[in-house]
This record gives structure tokens, C-alpha cells and sequence, in this order.
């Protein structure tokens, strides 16, 4: 019943390694997870480059609106800001005259940005307006004097910044080749959103790379929600695809329609009540949580009103997409809420994880039940994930091994290794020709 | 300490657990770590014996104008979404071989986030 046209039309396994053979199938180098160096290649070729994500647009909805995003791997911190234009511009939280930061708290909302040093002011653009005893500077020109603008640019209502004032891409044409699928997905439906962080003692791309694959989810979820994901008649939990692009990549997956977490119409489908209270696959407060979650959201849509790359192969099973905009944005995209997930490098062994999920908004108190179980146990499953980060760099860092061994169905490791590796030597030729 | 938490009347049999009425995840999360399984457990079961009442009392009022007397059970409830994990997959407050839950710290004034 599991095996669609596709699956039998070709054997699942080794179906990866041969759609993209450029990727190699060899054991993947440690050297990159634990070198100062090697980080130090990765801030100037990539994060000093590319567009990462920082935050939501409505999340500062009115003019003056502003948060702040430190950008470590980038040597920068900007002030997300929106104008009286209502453009969300990134400007340098560095004031112009001494250097101080403009502002100090990490949001807020203001008229202008004042700097508490000697008092300078700026409009909300970023423009210089305001200099206490402007007559004792020798030819002070405000209009060479604004704060320093880094680029900023919005998709689908996610904020990106590119501390490149001119990147050599443009938002649209980084994101759109894999992910112009994607457009139409009801992310600003999604408003109830928690957000936790966490500074883990790991690489960026070592905490990044376990949540590429689900080789793990029997191992790390045995407890919580392995059960949740379609096994074949192995036990094997293999995506129903993956995509590689030149910078992105995408997983979608399947899930168990018998589990709470593996069916997404789980709340209005599954007679958790009376079927499978309190069997292993629905304990009695998942079946409860179940019945008062049920109609009860104030977003009710159907999965064919979700754009086409959503299940790009539309398995009868489908449970959710993995996608992954480089280098370090996770979002996955189910029909009912998504998760948005930074992994934000700080050094070559620290990792800011910034992490989100977006529900929609529920209409009285058993729905809000419904959803804060859900995100309870998503963020217990993710302290699963995060338990073995900091052993793994541990591992990596004592050096008994100089390369980690990856299966077919690990191949967006493998990926994400790839790019970061191509952009490094396409940015060090470019230096030595310069 | 504050003045014990009081419930309405009809729900003042469970004023022993009224403990849980916490208003935010950080605490609710800190309160099921700093519990026992067995203490875990008897709240479950006892919120549990009366979900229903609970939940139709609760949805007669519009999530943004909850009656400040109802705040308390409310949040008794969203504590048993708290220790939801813990009766179901872990049978006890800690997530085995997790990552320390204090160190992943819930944003409780992120703007986006649900006010109750």
C-alpha cells in the first residue's frame, strides 16, 4: 500500500547517489566541522556574501519597528528596520561619529535612532539628521554621515539581509530556482509563533546536518515520535525524495496516519477518542488534546490549496518538507504550521540555534490545549536532537577519526558540505586572480 | 509566597495541584523538571478525570478576554500539555540523554508569540 508508482518504478535506495554523482559517495572529511581556519574561509566566501534569514516581516509590522540581528559569521550587526516608507531596510547598528552602537536593546520601536554617545541622530532610512553642536566640526557632510546600509530584501514575508550593499545575487534569483514552488504557502497565515534559542558548543553544520536527514529518527526518537514517520516493510525510514540545487535542498517526507504527529489531519480525522485512546501510538492526553484541537483553529485549508512544490510527489502519505534555503535557514512546510530554524554560526565551534515554530491562530481555550501540546512535544524532541550535538563535536575535536562515513539517505549532508566547499575555492581563485 | 491560588468553585477539587497554574512555558517547563514522575502522574490523571468540564468551561470565553478567576485553570491546563512528554514518552520529567532544558530558553516576549 506504502509503495507508490514511483517506488516501484525504481528501487528507493541508491536512487540518490546516482541523480547527483557529483556529489561523490565517499567518507566526508572532519577537517571542515573543527578548523579556525576553515571558518574563518567560510565567513569571508559565504557569510560575508550571501542572503541570510533574520526574522518575520510581521514582526515589526509599523513604521519604526525595528529589531536587531547579530551576524557573528559575518562580522556584523544590523538594525532591521521598517520606514516610514514601510521598506524593511538592515543598517549597521555603528554610529557614524565614534563608532558607538546606535541602539541597545535587541527590539523596539522609535521615532528615530538616537545615539547615546554624543547624540547623534538618524532617520529611520539610515539618513543622518541631527548633530549637537554641528558648528565645531571642520566641513561635516550629514549626507556622507548616514548609518551604513547592508542589504535587505523580503520572501514570502521572511526578512533577508546581505551585508554585501550590492550582493552579486539578488534574493529572487538565489531563492526562486529551487524554491519559486514554495510561493503561495500560507506562511503569514501561521501567526501564533514560540520561538526558543540556544547557544550550542558545536559547528554550524554539524548541528545543521541533524535535522538533513532522518536516518536518526529511530536512534535519537526512539521514545517520542520515530512512529510518526512511515517505515517499509524493513523498517527503514526513508524520505519519499530529495532535491539538490546549486545552493539549496529539499527532503519531503512521509508520515504514519496512525500517529498524532505523523498525520497532519490527525485533529480532524483520527477518532482518537474512541479508536486509539490510549494505545502506545496515542496516549490519553494526545487523544484529548486531539478532541479539543478539533475545528479549532481559526486557518482551515485544504492540501490542494497548497502550491505545487509543497509534496512535490504527491504521496497519499505525505507528511511534511524539509527544505533548506543555504546556508543555515531550515524551514519545513506541513499543511497545518511550519518550523523555521537558524543556525547561526558564532565560531567554528559555536552555534546560535534560533528556533521557531508558526501555528495558526486558535479560536478559544481547548484549541490553544491542542497546540501547546503539539509545541511542547516538538520542543522536547528537539532537546533530542540537541543532546547530541556537543558529543559529536567532542568526538570530532579528540581526532581519532578524519572522516565521517554517509549513507544514501544522508545525502543533503553531503550536499550541504559540497556547496560550502564549492564556494570556498571559487572565492579563494577569484582572490588569487585579484 | 503568594496567597494559594483559588479556583472556581466548581473546580476547587483540584485547588491541590493549583501549584501548575503557571503563566508562562519557562515556568511550567521549570515545574515539571523540579517534579517527580509520581507527582507528574497524579496531576495528569487528576486533570485528566475532568478535561472535558474543563475545556467546555474555558471555551465559553474568548481567548484574549479570559476572566482573570479562569486564568489559573487555563494555565493548569496548558501545564498538562507541559507534562504531556513526560507521561507519554519519557515516564518522568527529563528527556533521556537530551539537551539541558534550561539551556534552550523559551522567548516569552517574542512579538509573534500568543499573549495567552
Amino acid at each position: 500500500m506504502d509503495a507508490t508508482e514511483n517506488h516501484e518504478a525504481e528501487p528507493a535506495i541508491s536512487r540518490m547517489r546516482e541523480r547527483y554523482p557529483e556529489l561523490g559517495s565517499g567518507p566526508l572529511p572532519v577537517e571542515p566541522y573543527i578548523s579556525p581556519a576553515y571558518f574563518e574561509l567560510e565567513k569571508r566566501h559565504i557569510f560575508k556574501r550571501v542572503w541570510q534569514h533574520v526574522g518575520r516581516e510581521a514582526e515589526i509590522p509599523r513604521p519604526g519597528d525595528f529589531f536587531v540581528a547579530d551576524l557573528p559569521a559575518s562580522d556584523a550587526s544590523l538594525i532591521v528596520i521598517r520606514g516610514r516608507d514601510n521598506v524593511i531596510r538592515a543598517l549597521h547598528n555603528v554610529c557614524s561619529h565614534r563608532l558607538n552602537k546606535v541602539v541597545y536593546e535587541p527590539r523596539g520601536s522609535a521615532r528615530r535612532l538616537n545615539c547615546k554617545f554624543h547624540g547623534w541622530s538618524y532617520e529611520l532610512d539610515g539618513r543622518l539628521v541631527g548633530v549637537p553642536d554641528e558648528k565645531y566640526f571642520a566641513d561635516l557632510d550629514r549626507d556622507q554621515c548616514g548609518l551604513t546600509r547592508a542589504s535587505a530584501d523580503v520572501w514570502q514575508g521572511f526578512i533577508f539581509v546581505n551585508i554585501d550593499p550590492h550582493p552579486s545575487m539578488s534574493l529572487s534569483d538565489f531563492l526562486r530556482p529551487v524554491y519559486a514552488g514554495l510561493e503561495g504557502y500560507p506562511f503569514e497565515r501561521m501567526t501564533n509563533c514560540y520561538r526558543w534559542r540556544t547557544v550550542v558548543n558545536c559547528n554550524w553544520k554539524l548541528a545543521l546536518d541533524a535535522f538533513q536527514e532522518t536516518y536518526h529518527v529511530r536512534y535519537v526518537h526512539g521514545r517520542s515520535i520515530a512512529d510518526a514517520l512511515r517505515q517499509d516493510e524493513e523498517g527503514s525510514m526513508l524520505p519519499i525524495d530529495c532535491l539538490c540545487g546549486d545552493f539549496h535542498r529539499r527532503l519531503s517526507m512521509a508520515g504514519n496516519p496512525k500517529t498524532v504527529y505523523g498525520n497532519p489531519q490527525a485533529a480532524s480525522t483520527v477518532d482518537a477518542s474512541t479508536q486509539q485512546a490510549g494505545t502506545q501510538r496515542v496516549g490519553k492526553i494526545a487523544a484529548v488534546a486531539l478532541k479539543a484541537g478539533r475545528g479549532a483553529t481559526k486557518l482551515s485549508f485544504s492540501a490542494a490549496d497548497l502550491p505545487p512544490a509543497i509534496n512535490w510527489k504527491k504521496d497519499p502519505d505525505w507528511v511534511f518538507d524539509i527544505n533548506v534555503i543555504f546556508p543555515d535557514f531550515y524551514v519545513s512546510t506541513r499543511p497545518n504550521y511550519y518550523q523555521a530554524y537558524n543556525f547561526r554560526p558564532i565560531a567554528y565551534n559555536r552555534t546560535l540555534f534560533d528556533s521557531r515554530v508558526y501555528y495558526p491562530e486558535m479560536k478559544n481555550a481547548g484549541g490553544r490545549f491542542y497546540q501547546e501540546y503539539m509545541k511542547c512535544v516538538l520542543r522536547d524532541v528537539l532537546l533530542e536532537d540537541l543532546g547530541t550535538l556537543e558529543q559529536i563535536q567532542a568526538g570530532c575535536e579528540t581526532g581519532p577519526k578524519t572522516h565521517m562515513i554517509l549513507q544514501d539517505y544522508e545525502l543533503m549532508v553531503r550536499h550541504n558540505a559540497h556547496v560550502v566547499n564549492r564556494l570556498i575555492r571559487e572565492g579563494e581563485s577569484r582572490r588569487q586572480v585579484a | 509566597m503568594s496567597a494559594p491560588v483559588k479556583l472556581p468553585p466548581e473546580f476547587a477539587a483540584l485547588e491541590p495541584f493549583a501549584h501548575w497554574a503557571l503563566p508562562t512555558e519557562t515556568a511550567r517547563n521549570h515545574h515539571r523538571h523540579e517534579s517527580s514522575a509520581a507527582e507528574i502522574d497524579a496531576f495528569a490523571e487528576a486533570m485528566l478525570a475532568r478535561f472535558d468540564e474543563i475545556v467546555a468551561r474555558l471555551n465559553e470565553f474568548p481567548l484574549d478576554a479570559m476572566p482573570e478567576q479562569w486564568r489559573p485553570l487555563y494555565w493548569m491546563l496548558l501545564s498538562l500539555a507541559e507534562v504531556a512528554p513526560a507521561v507519554e514518552f519519557y515516564h518522568g520529567p527529563q528527556v533521556p540523554d537530551g539537551y539541558d532544558t534550561r539551556r534552550f530558553v523559551a522567548d516569552e516576549s517574542f512579538p509573534l508569540r500568543p499573549r495567552m
